[in-house]
């Protein structure tokens, strides 16, 4: 079996490992580090209950004189990919954060909070990648109106059928952050 | 036996620039599967597609670029995704029959991994950014061990999923020529659900002057093995002014130019049906 040596950073943490380079990322992260708050759906990007958030880095490179090179990364935001349609032999590097990473010295993430308090949450399935869509639709959008958050919750299914509170829950979030941001 | 879960064992290319690429297609070619957001290439391996070596992109540094020049036109580097492009106001303003392809491909999360390119080059009859950029016109860069090429967006779907690519070479970028005054383009598909595939997609550009339109393109997917210019429809819109006579006679003549089949998204019937239709629509939209 070929394999790939490869770092990831999963929320914060550092691991150095030899992947099959046939794994997908979801079974890299559920099956050799039983990381299991990411969910197996459909396997076909269609559900999102594999989201994962990818932070968006690029390394720019300026010349400071014609021999040395300047190089830094310029941190981007954080974007929702599907693990299980990523190689992760093709990852070396990212850094990622799944649900259990969203919480900040012991406190939920106010999406998380949200999701708490509005009852967003039926059998739970669903929930991990919802709540780390939210986060990412309010990082590139702190102001997003009720049609943008459906929209952009479209690729991850509930069956429950709980998108009202849902919407409602990433509604609440948003409008928490931006009063806690004033 | 295929699953759902697990793909067959392959080995792993990740070349660090485009020479390197070039090289590892000249030796494998068709025994290698090219991988820019791997949404295709991931989920057609789950189905029981096998290739012996994958060639990712993913580490070849700057191929992400979306860029915009007034005089030269869009160019769109292999691994910039449909969000990026999405994303990209001069898009949105210049190319709205590509934005529109690229913002309403699959959900939010798919777009952030599958590119443009990969779009184009998986050729489908009903992918939705070939469709867009074949009624913009343009062209796909290929680098091979001989060089780059550049093949017109007209040239470039031979049949069912088969392009113009020879094995030994990689697509680079597209280019979208610059946008004259008076041209407008417009893409729309029907779908079972939203996240479906197009079971029938159609985009045109037009090139008016005042209210005649001087030059036409009329493309539409999902219709035929490959994604299709329908010339006597653009021969019907040529010199004229876009009245309800011309959109009632586009609408006639649609769908003799095609041939589509039955298939799991639609039957021909349904096809045929609506076929003039859509197009009809896409031309109003464009002149909006």
């Amino acid at each position: 079996m070929k394999k790939r040596a490869i770092t990831l950073y999963i929320n914060g943490e550092e691991f150095n490992l030899n992947v099959p380079v046939h794994y997908t990322l979801l079974q890299v992260i559920r099956d050799q580090l039983n990381l299991m708050d990411v969910k197996y759906g459909c396997g076909r990007g269609e559900c999102g209950a594999c989201t994962v958030l990818v932070d968006d880095d690029k390394i720019v490179c300026h010349d400071t004189d014609k021999t040395t090179k300047y190089c830094e990364a310029k941190r981007g935001g954080r974007k929702a990919i599907l693990a299980c349609m990523t190689l992760a032999a093709t990852m070396d590097g990212k850094r990622l954060t799944t649900v259990a990473g969203l919480d900040q010295d012991g406190k939920l993430h106010p999406v998380q909070e949200a999701f708490v308090e509005e009852s967003a949450i039926q059998c739970g399935f669903c929930t991990p990648g919802m709540v780390l869509k939210g986060v990412a639709i309010l990082e590139k959008n702190p102001k997003p109106t009720e049609q943008e958050i459906r929209k952009e919750l479209e690729g991850n299914i509930c069956r429950c059928t709980g998108y009202v509170k849902i919407v409602k829950a990433v509604e609440v979030a948003r409008d928490r952050m931006a009063t806690a941001k004033k | 036996m295929s699953s759902s879960r697990i793909m067959p064992e392959f080995e792993l290319l990740m070349p660090q620039s485009i020479s390197e690429a070039v090289e590892m297609l000249a030796k494998h070619k068709a025994q290698a599967a090219v991988m820019s957001g791997g949404t295709d290439v991931i989920v057609s391996m789950t189905k029981g597609f096998v290739a012996p070596y994958v060639i990712s992109l993913a580490e070849i540094p700057d191929l992400d670029y979306v860029t915009y020049d007034k005089k030269a036109g869009l160019r769109i580097g292999a691994m910039a995704t449909l969000q990026q492009v999405a994303d990209t106001p001069e898009v949105k303003e210049n190319y709205p029959a590509l934005w529109k392809s690229a913002a309403i491909n699959g959900t939010p999360q798919t777009r952030n991994m599958a590119t443009v390119v990969g779009n184009v080059l998986r050729a489908s009859p009903s992918g939705d950014c070939g469709c867009a950029i074949m009624a913009t016109g343009g062209s796909v860069v290929l680098e091979g061990p001989k060089g780059k090429r550049e093949v017109s967006i007209d040239d470039f779907f031979i049949d069912y999923r088969v392009t113009a690519r020879k094995p030994e070479e990689f697509a680079v970028e597209v280019n979208l020529p610059p946008m004259e005054n008076g041209t407008c383009t417009a893409f729309a598909r029907m779908t079972r659900t939203t996240l479906d595939l197009s079971k029938v997609n159609a985009a045109v550009r037009l090139d008016m002057s005042g209210k005649t339109c001087k030059e036409a393109r009329v493309v539409m997917g999902a219709v035929a093995p490959t994604t299709l210019r329908l010339k006597k429809t653009e021969a019907l819109l040529k010199g004229s002014a876009i009245t309800e006579e011309v959109l009632a006679k586009v609408a006639a003549t649609v769908p003799t130019e095609i041939s589509p089949i039955d298939d799991v998204r639609s039957s021909a019937e349904y096809r045929r049906q609506v076929s003039g239709v859509l197009v009809k629509r896409v031309i109003e939209e464009a002149c909006k």
